[in-house]
């Protein structure tokens, strides 16, 4: 687990857990299981979708059906077969798409945004776990890195993947996500987690592939508080952390300018995903896990609406 | 302000350094990774760098020290303070050396060398003094050291152009002598002149002291072109019992360019002869022929005057010509041999300067008629005259004539007339067998002085196959002597008179020597010397002296009338110093008399304008180069002593090189501090 010894402390008040002091605990699953319990248990009064093996509905037999799962007791009001359908049945394939290239690798406030991403990996995937999805991931940068196949039984192999995920190299959204569309045969919830460091035009045709093989995408843009504000003041030469290229900036006159292209790409991804009915959220590393959650659930909630 | 080693100015560009620092280096030291550049490319690279430059102060503060330590480096002075500090000096003695010699009346250069002169006086301070030297061959001390501007002006403005030679060594070793009997702070020469290079040949020694400053100031000009007359020479014929004669001028063109239609024209006592065109290449010499004249009276005056150009000084030949006159002389031979004269007759017939008038007369019919107006008597192989005769010849040599006695077998020479012959003379020596030498001649001596040089007479071929032996006595002088030691030839002066001894015949009987190239010139070497013969000086130049009383054979006071009319009352040398005929005639006698006649012209030398390098002569006498001051050179600028004199007082460098120390060290702090907030500027 990357470790951080960034000595800031959480904001007093703060309604949630501070990325940074999770940053210290060194399991990933106590971690998510932290995150989520804490987070299951302040929110009494939000709709719960959580996992169970309950009556969900019923549907009309068809041949071949188990007919121990008929309900005879519509039969006899309806004389017509049902079949009784429990959640249990319904749990999906969920698969973690994180970006570890180069870029994920910066942090400037104590965590780094891979570790944030591993974080609300983790979130993640116990949610999804709890709920009996079964969980997987896939890590890629320039190329798919590593690659954990869903299953029921594979959430600790999640964290340890997640553990071992280290952003070395420079990354390209195109090639591993192209692949990717060819392996998912069957319908997933996607969560895929990258700080998009490309164009949102050549972002959006990477992931279209995914999500006309009907997946679930989900997508967050996980971004540092230094790339959102810009808040250097002194002359310096910028390296790019995947290319090595240096180019000098005086940041004083340059800030606003950045801030605007930086919000205008946001703004971009944002259409665009919304145009195509995937679920968008942009993180900023400084803020709690919280509010990725929310954004999380609230898009199962729609699947679960739309089903 | 002036800057002593200006060179270490262009160090200054090093203030590019610290504007470079804060331009570009401080961008590149610092280095932030950052996630990626997609957005920073985006943005104009030239729009965010270079941008601005930050900490002013700073930046302004290290260029500064860059600067004053530069400066500083070049030793900075302020050159009024210098001038102020020359003039106030106080100490200063200054010789003016002007050269007024016939060349500087080349066009403008006399007013110029004096406007220098005004120049240079003008440059004393208040407790300077000055002393001017005008000089030409020789040099002398116009104005004594003196503080009194005005009367230096004033001997300046009363300096004339002589017709003297030009020389720079002795106004030099004058220069030196004043400036080191001065006390004076600083010392300095200023040396005006067209600096022709015949007046200085190297050889000077001349040396000035330390500390000594010698200015040249040239005058010259750069491509000057000038037409001289260096020479004339004679042509004489004789027609009609009278002697005509033909001049011949010499025209050398000095100049770059050749030059045609150069009238030459020859007068004559005033009178105007004949007019030539001459055509001259550039650098070269023409010669211009002209009709022949009489010469009817005992001193003919001519002029010859050739084209105008910017120095009219040598432009203008003068000369004197007078009837040639022969130089009689009487060979008494033995009545017994008729032709013992035969070689020493043709050899005198030979030549016409001077023409021998010979005759030749046996010993038995010598009366004392044969000796007067005689120059030079021979005793060829013959006893002493006859008393009467014998007497005559005495006082005959005792009164300026010239006695050869050629001592053969029948010379006999009485006691009472021993002090009459170079020795005493004794038996003949045979030397048959392989035949004498003269194996040592004294070519101090003016008969064999025209031998000395090389391949000039080989008396080693001659032999003499007997001659006679005499011993000298102490007053005699051996002029040469045979290879066995005996001599040969020996001389005597009794009263002005001159008697040379030959132990040998003048003919055939005793050597060969009148059969060898080397007899005609010895012959006539004795009898010109015998007959004290000088050639007539046409001309003289300017500088040459003269004895008056040589010149005219008779001690009395002379009067000597200069070409520019002034008279002189004159006994001893006469130094010539003008150019032009002086005339010479015996005081108190009347102004009809035909005078004597002396031409003189300048030196040819002051013809050829070649200039030396006035650094080259300084260098030479101060032991180092200076920088060569021109025309137009002021003397009253600071001289290099002065500028570095003043620097060293001054000492502005100390104080820059202390500012920009402390400036650093300011610097040094400032940046400190401010680099604590930035980690880098």
């Amino acid at each position: 687990m990357q470790q951080h010894s960034a000595d800031a402390t959480a904001m007093p008040g703060a309604q949630f857990v501070d990325p940074k002091i999770l940053a210290r605990i060194g399991n990933l699953e106590l971690l998510a299981r932290t995150v989520v319990d804490g987070f299951i248990n302040g929110l009494h009064r939000a709709p719960y979708f959580g996992a169970s093996i309950d009556f969900a509905e019923h549907r009309g037999y068809v041949s071949g059906d188990d007919i121990r799962r008929v309900d005879w007791r519509l039969f006899a009001r309806t004389d017509r077969f049902y079949v009784k359908q429990y959640e249990a049945d319904t749990n999906t394939n969920f698969s973690l798409l994180l970006d570890i290239s180069k870029s994920m690798s910066f942090g400037s406030k104590g965590i780094t945004k891979l570790t944030y991403a591993c974080f609300l990996g983790a979130c993640l995937a116990y949610l999804a776990q709890r709920q009996r999805d079964r969980v997987g991931t896939i890590t890629f940068d320039s190329e798919i890195v590593n690659y954990v196949p869903p299953s029921a039984k594979h959430f600790n192999v999640l964290l340890h993947t997640l553990d071992r995920a280290k952003a070395e190299r420079r990354g390209d959204l195109t090639r591993p996500l192209r692949d990717m569309s060819e392996h998912f045969k069957r319908r997933s919830i996607l969560v895929l987690i990258s700080d998009f460091y490309e164009d949102p035009d050549v972002i959006l045709e990477a992931i279209k592939p995914l999500r006309f093989a009907g997946n679930d995408l989900i997508v967050f843009h996980v971004l540092d508080p230094a790339e959102l504000d810009f808040g250097y003041s002194d002359a310096s030469s910028f390296e790019d952390l995947e290319s090595g290229e240096q180019i000098p900036v005086v940041p004083d006159s340059f800030a606003a300018e950045y801030r605007k292209l930086i919000r205008g790409h946001i703004d971009a991804l944002t259409t665009k995903f919304s145009e195509h009915r995937i679920d968008y959220t942009m993180i900023n590393t400084a803020e709690p896990l919280d509010r990725s959650l929310f954004s999380y659930l609230s898009a199962r909630e729609r699947m679960m609406r739309v089903r | 302000m002036a800057f002593l080693t200006p060179l270490f100015l262009l160090a200054g560009a090093t203030i590019a350094l610290p504007i470079f620092v804060h331009l570009i280096q401080r961008e590149r030291k610092r280095v932030i990774q950052f996630p990626s550049l997609m957005f920073v490319q985006r943005i104009p690279y030239q729009s965010v760098r270079r941008r601005r430059i930050r900490h002013w102060a700073l930046l302004l503060m290290r260029c500064a020290a860059l600067l004053m330590i530069v400066a500083a480096f070049a030793r900075p002075f302020l050159r009024r303070a210098a001038v102020i500090a020359a003039a106030a000096g106080g100490s200063r003695e200054l010789v003016v050396l002007l050269d007024h010699s016939a060349s500087m009346g080349f066009g403008d250069h006399w007013q110029r060398a004096r406007d220098a002169a005004h120049a240079a006086i003008g440059s004393l301070g208040a407790n300077d003094r000055a002393t001017f030297v005008l000089f030409s061959r020789n040099a002398e001390e116009n104005m004594r050291a003196t503080t009194d501007r005005a009367r230096l002006n004033a001997a300046v403005d009363s300096a004339k152009v002589d017709a003297d030679s030009t020389r720079y060594g002795p106004a030099l070793k004058l220069a030196e002598s004043i400036l080191s009997r001065s006390q004076a702070r600083r010392r300095e020469a200023v040396l005006i002149s067209d600096f022709q290079r015949a007046g200085w040949s190297g050889s000077e020694d001349v040396h000035f002291g330390e500390g000594y400053t010698l200015t040249p100031v040239s005058v010259a000009s750069p491509a000057a072109n000038n037409i001289a007359i260096p020479s004339v020479t004679f042509g004489r014929t004789s027609f009609s019992g009278q002697e005509r004669l033909t001049v011949s001028a010499g025209i050398a063109n000095k100049g770059n360019a050749p030059v045609s239609d150069v009238p030459v024209t020859l007068e004559v006592e005033g009178h105007q002869i004949q007019t030539q065109q001459a055509k001259i290449g550039a650098n070269s010499t023409a010669s211009v022929s002209f009709t022949q004249f009489t010469v009817d009276r005992p001193i003919v005056k001519g002029t010859v005057r050739a084209g105008t150009d910017p120095m009219p000084a040598d432009n203008v030949f003068h000369f004197t010509v007078s009837p040639s006159a022969p130089v009689s002389l009487l060979v008494v031979t033995n009545p017994d041999s008729r032709d013992s004269a035969l070689y020493l007759s043709q050899a005198l017939a030979v030549g016409t300067t001077p023409v021998f008038q010979t005759d030749v007369v046996p010993v038995t019919r010598v009366t004392p008629a044969n000796f007067e107006k005689r120059a030079v008597v021979i005793l060829n192989d013959v006893s002493f005259p006859s008393a009467a005769a014998g007497g005559t010849l005495k006082k005959f040599v005792e009164g300026g004539g010239g006695l050869l006695v050629a001592a053969g077998d029948h010379t006999s020479w009485p006691q009472s007339e021993a002090e009459l012959l170079p020795g005493t003379l004794g038996p003949s020596v045979d030397r048959t067998a392989r035949g004498a030498t003269l194996g040592f001649r004294d070519y101090s001596h003016a008969v064999f002085e025209l031998f000395k040089a090389p391949r000039s007479g080989d008396f080693s071929a001659a032999r003499i196959y007997r001659y006679r032996t005499l011993m000298t006595g102490p007053n005699d002088r051996v002029l040469a002597r045979f290879d066995d030691g005996a001599v040969a030839v020996a001389e005597r002066k009794v009263g002005a008179g001159r008697v040379i001894a030959l132990t040998a015949t003048l003919d055939d009987s005793y050597s060969d020597l009148p059969l060898k190239p080397v007899y005609v010139p010895l012959v006539h070497q004795l009898v010109k010397y015998l007959g004290q013969f000088e050639s007539p000086r046409s001309w003289m130049t300017v500088g040459q002296v003269v004895d008056v009383s040589a010149l005219t054979k008779a001690r009395a006071n002379w009067l000597v009338v200069t070409p520019s009319g002034k008279r002189v009352t004159s006994t001893g040398p006469l130094e010539l110093d003008e150019q032009g005929i002086y005339e010479v005639r015996p005081a108190g006698a009347s102004e009809s008399a035909p005078p004597r006649a002396i031409a003189v012209n300048i030196d040819p030398a002051e013809s050829d304008l070649t200039s030396i390098d006035p650094a080259e002569l300084v260098a030479a006498v101060t032991g180092r180069a200076t920088p060569t001051a021109t025309a137009s050179a002021s003397p009253t600028e600071t001289s290099q002593a002065d500028v570095k004199d003043a620097e060293k007082r001054q000492a502005l460098w100390w104080y820059l090189l202390l500012t920009g120390l402390l400036l650093l060290a300011v610097e040094t702090v400032v940046s400190n501090r401010l680099s604590q907030g930035e980690r880098f500027l």
